[in-house]
């Protein structure tokens, strides 16, 4: 029989938070934007430099399955996602979300797709440009997730079986 | 849970030693940018998980915000060790773990490493502020079963199924419920959970 122990324990975080002192609450969310503005630009020289490897991770690919391959463009994309929003480029974070979820999709199935994957590294690339207008961006987006959206299906029941 | 980004409501994260744990400079600095416009000073950076193992085992930690480190999901890993291997009070330390992507093949790993909340990047100031004073605050109870130590998963409090308790908590929580349901002459005062 398995034993279950309930422990209930008191975080001593609660009475830290509770202490004198401390910051109101507005004035702390606007410190924390202030520092995150403040790291703008090193953000996006990071971007692009994840986005230089990333394509020449995606050139050096060829049509058949790599698994190492594939999990190195993941490791590369998953870094960038969070960046984006500290960029002023939000889209950029839903665009890597979209590439993770279609290399995922393609480890799951064991099977590479050379377009979906460059369209996606373009438009990373596209992304990053300061002055694309807004519905741009987001037409790029509905691109991107109708590519990556083809093969969740397929995962989802590749991975249940 | 929502705060009101214009209240001036304070809170203290000053004395709080939080522990932060991300392998990547990018996602490292984010982070302490975060934490320190919110108040925290006495930060340990991990990048590593032999470092925050280091830190886990010798500093008493106050919160511990760690990313998954997606594909490896390392991350889970150091919370499931801290949750089973660390003395008291870090084996309870308030865990947020945060994810830019959670594969298919990590899901389940997600949600039973023991963390207390799982954040998905671009992580909002004010969702991190949310998501720490909510862990501060709540009282869920750790389990510590065979497969599973953390704090209990079951935090949507929805009842039993069918009406009908299994375990104390169960019986305890409808006890109470009855009780606050009673006119205020037929109220007893709550018998207080131990903490341990």
């Amino acid at each position: 029989m398995t034993s279950v122990r309930f422990v209930f324990p008191k975080p001593r975080l609660n009475e830290l938070l509770r202490s004198p002192g401390g910051l109101p609450v507005a004035e702390a969310l606007e410190q924390a934007h202030a520092n995150l503005e403040a790291i703008r630009p090193t953000c996006t020289a990071e971007l692009l430099a994840l986005l230089e490897l990333c394509e020449a991770s995606y050139w050096n690919l060829k049509d058949a399955y790599d698994e190492p391959a594939v999990t190195e463009l993941y490791s590369l994309a998953v870094k960038g996602i969070g960046a984006g929003e500290i960029c002023g480029r939000p889209a950029i974070d839903a665009a890597l979300t979209s590439f993770c979820d279609l290399l995922d999709h393609l480890r799951t199935l064991k099977r590479y797709d050379h377009e979906a994957v460059g369209v996606h590294v373009r438009a990373w690339k596209l992304l990053m440009m300061a002055d694309l207008p807004q519905a741009g961006a987001e037409q790029i987006l509905d691109g991107l997730l109708k590519v990556s959206r083809r093969y969740a299906a397929e995962a989802r029941a590749a991975s249940v079986a | 849970m929502a705060l009101d980004v214009a209240s001036r409501a304070r809170f203290n994260l000053e004395k709080a030693a939080v522990l932060l744990l991300d392998d990547t400079p990018l996602g490292m600095s984010i982070l302490v940018q975060i934490v320190t416009g919110l108040g925290a000073k006495q930060l340990y950076r991990c990048t590593s998980v032999e470092m925050a193992k280091e830190i886990a085992t010798h500093q008493e930690i106050d919160l511990a915000i760690v990313d998954a480190m997606a594909p490896e999901g390392k991350g889970y890993d150091f919370v499931e060790w801290l949750r089973r291997e660390t003395q008291e009070p870090n084996c309870y330390c308030p865990t947020l773990i945060t994810t830019g992507h959670t594969p298919t093949s990590d899901i389940v790993r997600a949600r039973d490493c023991g963390g207390h909340f799982i954040i998905k990047k671009p992580i909002a100031p004010i969702v991190m502020l949310e998501r720490i004073i909510w862990v501060a605050k709540s009282g869920r109870p750790f389990l510590f079963t065979g497969s599973y130590v953390g704090p209990d998963r079951r935090f949507r409090d929805d009842g039993p199924p069918d009406g009908a308790g299994r375990r104390r908590e169960d019986l305890a929580r409808a006890a109470a419920e009855a009780a606050a349901q009673a006119p205020p002459d037929q109220q007893e005062s709550p018998e207080p959970h131990a903490a341990s």
